[in-house]
């Protein structure tokens, strides 16, 4: 299976990709010879070399390549860098606990129906993911602003709305998939023969599933990955946000700043500004749109592979 | 036919129970009353301290959103159909060219999709002088851009299951006795094949029903459109469960008969197979 996985050239590149953005973002400081604090310090004005004020922030792509810098000045490519590692990491983690929950309660009793999780799948087929999860993740900030929650705390809570979301799903599909293998014969006999219930998932079910398994994983993936960009720009920001003062005394203007540095909260922080600066917000965007094609790729090779197998 | 009373009740009941249940759980879990008012219907707007009735509003929201909503479907239908029919009469490396490529559109996010045409045409206007509306003020709905925009998500992937579809269908053998009879190649596509695909089409619609309404969402936020799912966002309790009402009331008429066509397709299926 793994080798033959390995002969196709679109999850090979897929797979790469993902990795090595994860690995330069792990590890950019040593590979770019940079000081972190250094790269992520607030920009001041612009000077020519008579020590003349030329420009002011937010700077362009062109005046600050790579990728200029956002409202305040931090330089856009290094947050980027920075902040990959913690929205793949995310949408990593809370696709793969999706998965293992959905599995979970599934095999706990594959044949039962479940009335009420048939009503809340008809319900979200009408109402947009984004929204159901904007009214929990709203009601959980408020929540958490008036009970004083750390950070931390705040971003466990979330992770559990945001993986709650997905289960209902999840749990009909694999109920579908499970009741599928469990028809089939050879796991009658099985049973027959004395086998536990155990053994037979652990053994037989899962083995089967497995492929499925892998490409649902990377649809939810993508869709977790969607779900934080329409949040970043519902001003819904993983792990909160900090209250900054801007502005000059007489006339404060109140602006949210995300605390964890992930590619949403780069798009949320800025989104008002889209005319003023629209290269904050394509930038973030066109990286969640890579990352999207790049797990693409992987389940178009997955697939490939399974035909193939098929075909013979 | 497709259609039963009975059966769509049953599915209206189970939908409304489950907007009962989303709209009810963040209070529980969170132990907040997100209702913000005793008045029922009313909701407050953001950032101001004004509350507002959704009634009568509501109707003229509804049917804006619809109207975006269905024009948007058509236009992307019969745009992927002319795209499709095109494709099939140009030579084999370029329909794979193609193919690769739409999977490549596919990868796109729809929030990229629309805020790239949003800053597009403030720079087109910037070029050239020529405005195209592209933000709604209160009283004058635009429907141009949003129309535009909610109508490419489902052009790129009705086009590219209508490519799949095609694929299949042109191996099929009274394609190969139609060739042998010495029929022309566009002949057949339009007379034969293209009936045949619109029948498998219908299987797809769900899906795109709910992609749709997702990216709805996206673009009434992003052009701030005053139609039904920015108040579906903004709405909490009952105002809430009327204004999702709204929606999946029609919706699920949609739904009950797409899902009755496929039940109906695989067990002809079914059958077909037995004998």
């Amino acid at each position: 299976m793994i080798l033959k996985l390995a002969k196709q050239p679109q999850l090979i590149i897929g797979l790469t990709f993902i990795s090595s953005i994860l690995v330069f973002s792990f590890f950019w400081t040593d590979i770019l010879q940079v000081e972190k604090t250094e790269a992520l310090k607030l920009m001041d004005f612009m000077y020519d070399d008579e020590g003349k004020i030329i420009d002011h922030i937010p700077y362009s792509p062109s005046e600050v390549p790579p990728f200029g810098t956002d409202l305040y000045g931090k330089q856009l490519f290094y947050q980027i860098i920075d902040g990959a590692k913690y929205t793949i990491l995310i949408a990593f983690v809370i696709a793969f606990l999706r998965i293992v929950v959905s599995v979970g309660i599934t095999l706990i009793n594959p044949r039962a129906n479940y009335a009420f999780l048939d009503d809340l799948i008809s319900a979200t087929l009408t109402i947009p993911t984004t929204i159901i999860a904007y009214i929990f993740m709203n009601t959980l900030l408020i929540k958490s602003s008036m009970d004083g929650k750390s950070t931390n705390e705040l971003i466990f809570l979330q992770c559990l709305v945001l993986i709650g979301i997905g289960i209902p799903p999840l749990i009909s599909t694999f109920t579908r998939e499970i009741r599928g293998i469990l028809d089939k014969d050879y796991i009658n006999n099985t049973f027959a023969i004395g086998a536990r219930k155990s053994y037979v998932y652990y053994k037989h079910v899962l083995p089967e599933l497995s492929t499925r398994l892998i490409l649902i994983f990377a649809q939810q993936m993508i869709q977790v990955l969607i779900l934080l960009a329409h949040l970043g720009v519902l001003a819904i920001f993983i792990g909160g946000a900090q209250t900054l003062v801007l502005g000059d005394p007489m006339n404060t203007v109140l602006q949210d700043i995300p605390i964890a540095g992930e590619w949403a909260g780069i798009i949320g922080m800025s989104f008002t500004k889209l005319q003023a600066a629209p290269w904050i917000i394509l930038i973030p965007l066109s990286c969640f749109a890579v990352t999207i094609l790049a797990l693409n790729l992987i389940i178009q090779g997955i697939q490939n592979s399974v035909e193939e197998t098929q075909k013979l | 036919m497709y259609f039963s009373i009975n059966s769509y009740l049953r599915r209206l009941r189970s939908t409304i129970l489950g907007i009962l249940i989303i709209s009810i759980l963040p209070a529980v879990l969170f132990g907040i009353n997100t209702q913000l008012s005793e008045q029922v219907y009313v909701y407050s707007l953001k950032g101001l301290n004004v509350t507002r009735n959704i009634f009568p509003e509501i109707y003229s929201q509804f049917f804006y959103s619809m109207t975006i909503f269905f024009t948007a479907l058509l236009i992307g239908l019969l745009v992927s159909l002319t795209l499709t029919f095109i494709t099939t009469l140009l030579p084999r490396f370029l329909q794979r060219m193609i193919y690769g490529l739409l999977t490549l559109f596919e990868s796109l996010p729809d929030l990229f999709i629309v805020v790239l045409l949003q800053v597009c045409i403030v720079a087109l206007y910037k070029k050239t002088g020529l405005l195209i509306p592209f933000y709604n003020d209160y009283n004058n709905p635009i429907y141009l851009l949003p129309i535009l925009v909610l109508s490419i998500v489902p052009t790129i992937q009705l086009y590219k299951i209508t490519l799949l579809l095609m694929r299949e269908e042109q191996h099929k053998p009274y394609v190969t006795v139609a060739r042998a009879m010495g029929l022309s190649r566009f002949y057949i596509t339009l007379k034969h094949v293209f009936r045949n695909i619109l029948t498998s089409l219908l299987q797809y619609a769900k899906t795109i029903f709910v992609f749709m309404l997702s990216n709805l969402f996206i673009v009434e936020y992003v052009y701030n459109l005053n139609g039904i799912m920015s108040l579906l966002m903004i709405t909490r309790g009952a105002a809430f469960l009327v204004t999702a009402l709204f929606i999946a009331v029609p919706f699920s008429i949609l739904f009950e008969l797409a899902d009755n066509y496929n039940a109906s397709v695989n067990k002809q299926l079914k059958e077909k197979n037995a004998a």
